[in-house]
């Protein structure tokens, strides 16, 4: 994924056809993180507490629902992608790489979640981790360019 | 066409707003982000900068203290506004919470 142009707030992007492949194949396992996962509070102790986690839990689910209507319009909606010699190429603007990256963070840390949120790291690469350990570098691939490309073209965001 | 008669307030009332209970509007409660082995130090700093607007430099400093220290305090607020934040951390997947103040 290499940044090609930055104008007006749009970051164009070029992709080979196999990274477009692997690029959807990785965003299809999107949602990943379990829902009721995430907890409000460590200690516990606030007022209304389980309201309150309830209406977390409800925000985060309505998210994650948009979001992967958001996505599925996005990867396969038309004059979305152009197609050239070399590959692909897409233009996104900041929100859409913002929400891009929440996206391949939730498949990232959705797929350690899965395998049992291992710390420091997975010893062994078996048949059974290894989907979860691909989508993990695949997406953490993905959003690194992508970090990479705000850092180049928006020196406001990053300066 | 009938005029339409503005409210009058007698002399002394005076009009509240809805009212909150003291703890919710204390800055009484912290927003905390904690280390976890996952999520890249990059995109932390990439979040703390768009969720607080900090610059590059304070939103880094933030970022090696959850990675050196295990967690950081982001935040002193009211609950309303503490629970604003620890959304808006999470929904960029961050182990975030809230935590009152003690």
């Amino acid at each position: 994924m290499k940044l090609v142009r930055v104008s007006a707030e749009q970051w164009q992007f070029q992709l080979g056809k196999r990274e477009k492949l692997l690029f959807f194949e990785v965003l299809k396992l999107y949602p990943c993180i379990p829902s009721a996962h995430q907890t409000l509070s460590k200690k516990g102790g606030l007022p209304e507490q389980e309201t309150s986690q309830q209406l977390l839990d409800e925000a985060l689910a309505e998210q994650r629902a948009e979001y992967k209507q958001q996505l599925d319009g996005w990867m396969h909606g038309a004059g979305k992608w152009t197609e050239n010699e070399k590959g692909w190429r897409v233009t996104l603007s900041v929100p859409e790489i913002e929400w891009l990256l929440q996206v391949l963070n939730d498949i990232r840390v959705g797929s350690w979640v899965i395998l049992g949120s291992p710390d420091p790291s997975v010893e062994e690469v078996n048949e059974h981790n290894a989907p979860h350990l691909w989508a993990m570098e695949v997406a953490g691939a993905f959003q690194t360019a992508l970090l990479g490309a705000l850092e180049h073209g928006s020196p406001d965001l990053h300066g | 066409m009938a005029e339409t008669a503005a409210p009058e307030l007698l002399p002394g009332t005076i009009t509240e707003p809805e009212e909150k209970s003291k703890s919710e509007l204390e800055p009484g409660y912290l927003v905390i982000c904690w280390n976890d082995p996952v999520n890249f130090m990059h995109y932390v700093t990439h979040v703390f900068q768009v969720v607080f607007g900090w610059n590059r430099k304070k939103a880094e400093f933030h970022m090696l203290q959850v990675h050196e220290q295990g967690k950081s305090v982001l935040a002193r607020e009211s609950m309303e506004k503490a629970e604003h934040y620890v959304h808006l951390l999470q929904k960029y997947s961050l182990h975030a919470t809230m935590e009152r103040d003690e």
